[in-house]
């Protein structure tokens, strides 16, 4: 039943053995060794598990590793700048006290992410929606929404220029 | 050590290729599309199953596209790829506020249509618009092509008429009637991450003189094992103009037809008085959009 796949995990092939129950969360975290990536609830709910694929958020924790294969994973460790400086929306997180305890924060970092890809002048309300998904239970979002704006922003400037 | 029990995992990369594996194993495989409901199903034992056909990529199973007589869309097309189409909205925007009220944003990045309809739960959020809409489901198998109508897809909690080796390929919705309007709505504990309590689409046609009702759908999911479509709202509306008399008459009509049971997120008695609130709140808002449509 053991296989051994390819995963594209922040640009870098992955040679991987798994069997066709393993979930993409689980291989991540325990066989690649990223463990940036956050297990919560493991039923879809709580994002702290969030990767993008492709580009778009989706849960590690009810995503097969094998049905990730020929595709482009993204976790938090994808996120930040070649010199290992922080990516802006990382900045912004810690400027704005966004983060608490931690869990949360790397689902919440992708989700919003790609919130700002897609969609580089978010309403307050796209904002909230677009993280929906992500549970935090330290801060009270109100921090979390002020960083996602803010960095937001400073995207939209900088296209305006 | 694996949290899910074992299964064969199968990715076919045509429509042929998963026709053919249904034909020879459909009796003892589940169809994986965005997995959102049924890896949660496979965690929490509620199935098991000997084979996985993973279906999410099967190009040809995706996409939107419009037609001279309206638009079709791919079993497989994402929930989001649906409420981010600035192309849907403007005739089918009753899906696409559906689609954008499912689960969370990644949610809908995983799920697609097909999944939410075949996965009949009296609790989805598309498939009452999807009926509202005249949508028509499109089956397949190695048998043959068959179409159904959105309404009679679903048969009860998680049954459906899909056989074992055939599966659902596409939508299709005709283009909106003229001096029509199709509205959809729903109330549940919370804004996101919730399970409908109840939820309602409305289609209402007008005739030429935009006042008079010449037809009307009222869907409204939730409310029983399989979506309802009204009888009891069209005979009282048709070859009428609203009127606040005929609004209230609409709301307790819809809620002598809804059949709903009392569960974690709502008792049968609340369910009722919304169905008679949305009932009265949808109508009103399609049979308006209608006259300016």
């Amino acid at each position: 039943m053991k296989q051994i796949i390819t995963l594209n995990i922040n640009n870098q092939n992955y040679d991987v053995v798994v069997t066709p129950m393993d979930l993409l969360v689980d291989v991540i975290r325990k066989t690649v060794g990223l463990t940036g990536t956050k297990k919560g609830c493991g039923q879809g709910d709580c994002g702290a598990c969030t990767v993008l694929i492709d580009g778009k958020p989706e849960l590690s924790c009810i995503k097969l590793a094998v049905a990730s294969v020929g595709k482009k994973i993204t976790t938090i460790e994808g996120i930040a700048n070649e010199d290992g400086t922080l990516h802006p929306i990382q900045d912004a997180f810690l400027d704005h006290g966004a983060v608490q305890c931690g869990f949360c924060t790397p689902g919440m970092i992708l989700s919003a992410k790609a919130l700002v890809d897609r969609n580089p002048n978010p309403t307050q309300k796209e904002i909230k929606t677009a993280i929906s998904g992500n549970t935090c239970r330290c801060t009270g979002y109100i921090n979390i929404i002020e960083a996602i704006e803010s960095y937001a922003n400073s995207v939209a400037e900088k296209e305006a220029k | 050590m694996n949290i899910l029990s074992n299964f064969q995992y199968h990715a076919p990369k045509t429509k042929a290729e998963v026709l053919e594996l249904l034909a020879d194993i459909g009796d003892r495989s589940k169809m994986l599309a965005g997995g959102t409901d049924l890896i949660i199903m496979l965690k929490e034992k509620m199935i098991e199953t000997e084979n996985i056909i993973n279906i999410g990529d099967v190009e040809e199973l995706a996409g939107i596209k419009f037609t001279d007589e309206g638009v079709e869309i791919g079993a497989c097309t994402k929930i989001a790829d649906i409420e981010n189409s600035t192309e849907l909205v403007k005739d089918y925007n009753a899906l696409v506020h559906a689609a954008g009220e499912l689960g969370s944003y990644q949610v809908r990045t995983m799920a697609t249509l097909g999944g939410n309809i075949s996965h009949s739960s009296p609790a989805g959020e598309t498939p009452t618009p999807l009926a509202a809409l005249n949508a028509s489901v499109v089956i397949e198998s190695k048998r043959g092509t068959r179409v159904v109508k959105a309404e009679d897809f679903i048969l009860g909690n998680r049954k459906n008429v899909l056989e074992k080796d055939e599966m659902l390929t596409k939508f299709v919705i005709p283009a909106p009637a003229a001096n029509s309007a199709t509205v959809y709505g729903y109330i549940g504990l919370r804004n996101a991450m919730e399970i409908d309590a109840v939820n309602m689409a409305v289609n209402v046609e007008l005739e030429a003189d935009k006042k008079t009702v010449k037809s009307v759908k009222l869907v409204m999911g939730s409310v029983s094992p399989k979506p309802i479509v009204s009888e009891a709202v069209p005979a009282l509306l048709v070859g009428k103009e609203l009127n606040e008399d005929l609004v209230e008459k609409i709301g307790e009509a819809a809620m002598s037809e809804a059949k709903p049971i009392s569960d974690i997120r709502a008792s049968a008695e609340y369910r009722k008085d919304v169905v008679g609130a949305l009932a009265r709140r949808l109508t009103k808002e399609a049979y308006e959009l209608a006259m300016e449509a």
